[in-house]
């Protein structure tokens, strides 16, 4: 009895259909459960069509056969001439292992009836695994009351179970809630598009799928040309076990001195954010950093402002550096100042950094990931980020510029997310600007939090043996500002 | 049910056999507006029941159809004697050679979304030019 396929035994995993959608399967975790019956809503424009054909294209390359049926104004031909641009495509699929008919005519000349006939037909005569019936809306708008539409979605599901088929229903978004179908569907994912500025951020949340767990919450996505993207939100695909195995192994930063300020090195797996305005060096201390990279510890040099070109004519003067690009150790990820999503960005960098088992990195800076799309805090995220990369085995160097330059306090709000956190800034004495650097947190080592003044070479930072240089840039902006003022008369 | 329709006949008949409603009805207003007369049909099916009845002079088919495709149309058509010759206009939004690989037997092929003009190019290239219908 095709009804008894559906109350599984306990001890029985439930088959899954992949979506062969990148990001959405991790969503589902594991794609949507063979036999379902799945609601797709969105706005128009929000990419229900094209999610739709690429789960049909994705299931046809395993041998399985697809039904698409439209209730919807555009005619097939259109709408096959819109998707045509998109990689997923295969024109000589279509009336293979996909077939496209319009249930237009049945639904009006024969109403719900008619539309269940057509698809029984054609389901059992192509043996078709996937329906996808887009246009929902249009059955819905034909029923007579909300019994008549519960009662076709249950003979949908009942005709699905015996072919064994999984259905999608692809419709606008459900208006009022709990309706009919709502109740009765195996699942239902919610595509939206908000307006943010002058962007648009897209939304893919799961408000209901039966059997299984997923990722709550919203998840972002783009539609490109393989489609429509998934960016799953880091926070949820983080793990809960901690991975750190406590090690307390120290690196070098590449600047001898900050390496005896912070105790002997930076521990290994730790995030370090520089935090200093435009000019301190931030990236100069990053890229000496990244110079002692090595076959055996590899280099990424993650960034958004300037480009690999930049660095490496920066690079010219450090020789360990130059050395590290040649062989290869160091690769360089430039981030171009476009739309990128927060989600996508955290995905090339953990790609990158699983993809060639990434030691050191460096990333410049905070602020690109600010500027990213989205639509919650970045705090959770980079809690997230730190906690991956923490488990992934990678010691970070990050910068963060804030906006004053010369000050006592500059706060990035990351400092508890952190665990090591260094302050560059100007001091300015007399007609003259210094640099200075100071440590104000090592986790769970002593470190030396006095001042020191530092230099920019052509060999990169330098950093004074002791405070007392600072002391005396410090002693004269002190003594400056008892001075009486004096007036100036005619 | 399948679904035929006709319009008042004058001139050539022409048979239309597409499974989307819109398709048919602006198709069905064109011709019957140029002189033809014009009956739809929603599948293979249901077309081949009306051909001996209305004997058309020619067959706009479409290939992706629900009950009866196409394809299966076709060879039907030129198994039968009776209607062996009548000319067949393929449409399809797959490229003609899609169509040549399932099927052979058609005359013309138009691929969606065509341009009306080239619909009734191609409708005047196996019929001649239409008798207008008399006007009331």
């Amino acid at each position: 009895m095709p009804h008894n396929k559906r109350m599984s035994n306990k001890s029985e995993a439930l088959e899954r259909i992949p979506s062969g959608v990148m990001g959405l399967d991790e969503v589902l975790e594991g794609g949507f459960i063979k036999g379902g019956l799945y609601i797709i809503e969105g706005a128009p424009g929000t990419g229900k069509t094209v999610l739709g054909n690429q789960i049909c294209f994705h299931q046809i390359k395993s041998g399985k056969v697809v039904l698409y049926v439209t209730l919807i104004a555009e005619t097939v031909a259109r709408m096959l001439l819109n998707l045509r641009a998109m990689n997923f495509f295969d024109e000589g699929a279509i009336g293979n292992g996909i077939v496209y008919v319009s249930g237009f005519s049945a639904l009006k000349n024969e109403g719900l009836r008619g539309l269940l006939h057509l698809l029984r037909r054609e389901v059992l005569a192509r043996r078709v695994s996937i329906v996808v019936l887009d246009g929902f809306a249009a059955a819905s708008d034909a029923a007579s009351s909300a019994e008549d539409l519960k009662v076709f979605v249950q003979q949908l599901q009942i005709q699905a179970d015996s072919a064994d088929a999984t259905v999608f229903l692809l419709t606008n978004p459900i208006e009022s809630s709990p309706s009919s179908e709502e109740t009765m569907v195996d699942g239902i994912i919610s595509l939206s598009s908000t307006v943010h500025g002058s962007s648009s951020l897209r939304e893919l949340y799961v408000r209901k799928l039966r059997g299984s767990s997923y990722l709550e919450g919203v998840h972002n996505y783009k539609i490109v040309q393989e489609g429509l993207v998934i960016y799953p939100r880091l926070e949820k695909r983080v793990g809960r076990a901690p991975r750190d195995n406590g090690e307390l192994e120290r690196v070098t930063s590449g600047v001898p001195r900050l390496d005896v300020m912070v105790g002997g090195g930076l521990p290994r797996r730790s995030m370090t954010m520089l935090v200093g305005p435009s000019g301190t060096g931030k990236t100069t201390f990053g890229l000496q950093f990244l110079s002692r990279a090595t076959a055996a510890e590899p280099g990424l040099f993650f960034g958004f402002y300037e480009t690999p070109a930049r660095i490496r004519t920066k690079s010219r003067s450090f020789t360990t550096l130059s050395q590290a690009l040649d062989s290869g150790a160091v690769e360089m990820m430039w981030q171009a100042p476009t739309e990128w999503l927060l989600d996508e960005l955290a995905d090339n960098l953990l790609k990158a950094v699983r993809q060639r088992k990434v030691r050191r990195l460096f990333i410049d800076g905070l602020g690109g990931f600010r500027k990213a799309l989205r639509s919650r805090a970045i705090e959770p995220f980079f809690a997230a980020l730190v906690e991956e990369l923490r488990g992934e085995g990678v010691t970070t160097v990050c910068t963060a510029e804030v906006a004053e330059i010369i000050g006592p306090t500059m706060s990035t709000g990351m400092s508890d997310i952190t665990d090591n956190h260094i302050l560059m800034r100007f001091i300015e004495a007399g007609a003259a600007l210094y640099r200075i650097i100071s440590v104000l947190k090592v986790r769970d080592s002593s470190f030396d939090s006095g001042l020191r003044q530092f230099s920019i070479t052509e060999e990169g930072i330098e950093i004074a043996e002791d405070s007392r240089g600072a002391e005396l840039v410090l002693s004269s902006v002190a003594a400056r500002a008892r001075q009486p003022e004096i007036a100036v008369s005619r | 049910m399948e679904t035929t329709s006709d319009s008042r006949p004058a001139g050539k008949t022409i048979l239309v056999v597409d499974d989307e409603f819109g398709v048919l009805e602006v198709v069905e207003y064109i011709l019957a507006d140029l002189g033809y007369a014009v009956v739809s049909a929603i599948n293979g099916r249901a077309a081949l029941a009306r051909i001996k009845e209305i004997k058309p002079d020619l067959i706009v088919l479409d290939f992706m159809m629900p009950v009866m495709d196409g394809a299966e149309f076709l060879k039907a058509l030129r198994e039968d004697p009776a209607c062996r010759e009548i000319p067949v206009i393929m449409t399809s939004a797959l490229p003609e050679k899609n169509i040549k690989e399932k099927c052979s037997g058609f005359d013309i092929f138009l691929r969606k979304p065509y341009k009306y003009e080239h619909l009734i190019e191609a409708i005047e290239a196996l019929l001649g030019k239409p008798v207008k219908k008399q006007e009331e």
